[in-house]
């Protein structure tokens, strides 16, 4: 079986799901003997043009140079992988939608007059995704994990359950049953439920779960006391513009 | 049946001759709930406990395991994992006994199941008989599964008044443990205070479950749409109850891309992943669906409506994040039953 010849690319994004696929640590000389880096401009000097057998894109789009950058790399890469939150949803740069382009451009540059930013969109607004892999930032295991599976020809092992399971698993008490306005119930599991753990609600990062039941979340997040202001806060945060979360984080 | 009246230090002792030969596992506080979790003595174990997040059955059907590791090297190697540790699990209520002997009969029907069975053979239960209801959420005595275990245990408490315990013994491994220990015999009136306690202890449950007649279940009863309004399919209710068994298995390849492990995971039908086949087909699309499943299971289908699978521990209420509770969906399907 030959290597993989794989690209990494970031669009409008932190660089923090990259940073997650580098923790590999010790495993990193095992994923070498997996893949070639062809293009990762973070841990490489080859800038190489592809064809990719992967490519792993982080980052929304959001300006018009990137809409033909998603393109092209679509059409070098055989399997495309939507790597975190702001390439498979739109991620927290996605609140911006939610004001005026010329609102947002003033508050954080002194002269906007150069910038030319487009509504914030996941990559699959413009094109073909085969594999969503969400988180902020996914954990490294599964990003491992949708590596090894590639190489296999096997479609990833990814759950879609929500983070209830794992919590449930680590014995923990229900914060929602306490009154704090957990996400768990609706929000995919693959982080081991790593804030309920900590005795910290679920923020939800990991995006929504399979056929989430949003409507009785609101419910128990109103009788515990949370406005309306507050619901589509929370519901906006990472994946507003997903279809589960859309008709409630209001755009 | 052998029986003796032991006091607070008595148990005391018994667990420190019990750590010579197994490791101690006892209900102790996390937060405002239980867990069973490793303990050195009895004073970390808290014994008035109403019910631990997780049943029993964490030690015997783990949540995770590896079944196998395999290689690819010129054939195929496996090699099995089967390493079981004896435990003893002490301070176990009856309905959480019972359900373990539901599940020692689950996994050694046509296929006896060697992970499962090992680490059974190597373990040693202690129950603690419920001098009465723990909470609201308690309905073991409608089902006939507690508040007092009548067998299959190993050792059996029962507290006749503060500090003061009858301990019988229920199997020659228990025997075994307590022979050494010469704790002064039970006498009739000891035995008689137990009677007592249990009959006491019955009337003590205001929750009442009564399942009979409802394998099948009506399956277009409104109630199910509107529990499934608040349901989230979380699998909360499948993964803490002390008789759900159903489990999922797949390989888990290194990164060598040669070898790797078989995994065993404890699975929910809550999930929508559960019920799903190939080319994305489902059996159980729909919340409702796989929430009447799990319930109909639990009134006795999965036992071709012979017995009910629940023992009343009231996990699934008392954990419920919807607060759905199955005694409540009952008594609406039994209105529809009895005037069928």
């Amino acid at each position: 079986m030959g290597k993989l010849r794989i690209g990494v690319f970031k669009f409008t994004s932190c660089s923090g799901c990259q940073l997650s696929m580098l923790r590999v640590n010790e495993q990193l000389l095992n994923l070498l003997n997996l893949i070639d880096i062809d293009y990762w401009v973070m841990v490489s000097d080859v800038k190489g043009k592809g064809p990719y057998d992967l490519a792993l894109v982080e980052g929304s789009v959001s300006t018009p140079e990137e809409i033909g950058e998603i393109k092209e790399i679509r059409s070098r890469s055989r399997i495309l992988v939507a790597l975190g939150d702001c390439a498979t949803y739109g991620g927290l740069n996605s609140i911006r939608n939610y004001m005026s382009q010329r609102e947002v451009e003033k508050l954080v540059y002194e002269n906007p007059t150069s910038i030319r930013s487009t509504t914030v969109r996941p990559l699959d607004y413009y094109v073909d995704v085969d594999i969503y892999l969400s988180g902020c930032p996914p954990d490294t295991s599964t990003i491992v994990e949708v590596i090894k599976d590639v190489a296999l020809g096997v479609p990833p092992r990814l759950p879609k359950y929500p983070v209830c399971v794992e919590c449930k698993l680590s014995e923990n008490e229900c914060l929602l049953i306490k009154g704090e306005p957990c996400m768990g119930p609706v929000i995919k599991a693959g982080c081991g439920a790593l804030c309920p753990n900590l005795g910290r609600i679920c923020e939800g990062c990991y995006g929504p779960a399979v056929d989430p039941n949003a409507e009785s979340l609101l419910d128990k997040w109103r009788e515990i006391g949370l406005s309306e202001r507050e619901i589509v806060c929370k519901l906006r945060k990472y994946a507003g513009l997903s279809k589960e979360f859309k008709r409630w984080s209001g755009l | 049946m052998k029986a003796f009246v032991v006091s607070y230090g008595d148990l005391a002792k018994l667990i420190d001759e019990a750590k010579k030969s197994y490791t101690i596992y006892g209900p102790v506080r996390k937060g405002g709930s239980y867990v069973f979790s490793r303990v050195d003595g009895l004073g970390d174990m808290e014994l008035n406990y109403n019910r631990t997040i997780l049943p029993p059955k964490k030690f015997f059907h783990l949540p995770y395991e590896v079944l196998m590791k395999f290689k690819l090297r010129d054939g195929f190697e496996i090699e099995a994992e089967a390493k079981a540790e004896p435990i003893m699990v002490f301070g176990v209520h009856p309905c959480d006994l019972n359900a373990i002997l539901r599940l020692d009969e689950f996994f050694s029907r046509k296929f006896e199941d060697p992970y499962y069975l090992s680490r059974r053979e190597k373990s040693l239960i202690v129950v603690l008989n419920c001098r009465g209801a723990k909470d609201e959420y308690c309905f073991c005595a409608s089902l006939n599964t507690g508040p007092i275990a009548e067998g299959g245990y190993d050792l059996a408490l029962t507290e006749l008044e503060a500090g003061l315990f009858l301990l019988e013994v229920g199997s020659p491994k228990g025997d075994e443990l307590v022979e050494k220990l010469n704790f002064p015999k039970a006498e009739v009136e000891h035995l008689e205070a137990k009677e007592r306690i249990k009959a006491y202890a019955k009337n003590t449950f205001h929750r009442r479950a009564d399942f009979e007649g409802l394998v099948p279940a009506p399956l277009d009863h409104p109630v199910w749409e509107e529990e499934a309004k608040k349901c989230f399919s979380c699998g909360t209710c499948s993964l803490v109850c002390p008789t759900c068994y159903c489990y999922d298995i797949y390989d888990e390849v290194g990164l060598s891309l040669k070898e790797g492990i078989r995994v065993r995971r404890l699975d929910s039908c809550q999930l929508y992943e559960y019920s799903e086949v190939a080319l994305g087909g489902n059996f159980r699309r729909e919340r409702k669906a796989r929430l009447r499943h799990w319930m109909t299971c639990k009134f006795g289908g999965a036992g071709g409506g012979r017995y009910s699978s629940c023992v009343g521990c009231g996990r699934c209420i008392s954990l419920c994040p919807a607060g759905i509770d199955i005694t409540e969906v009952a008594s609406k399907l039994k209105e529809v039953v009895k005037y069928a």
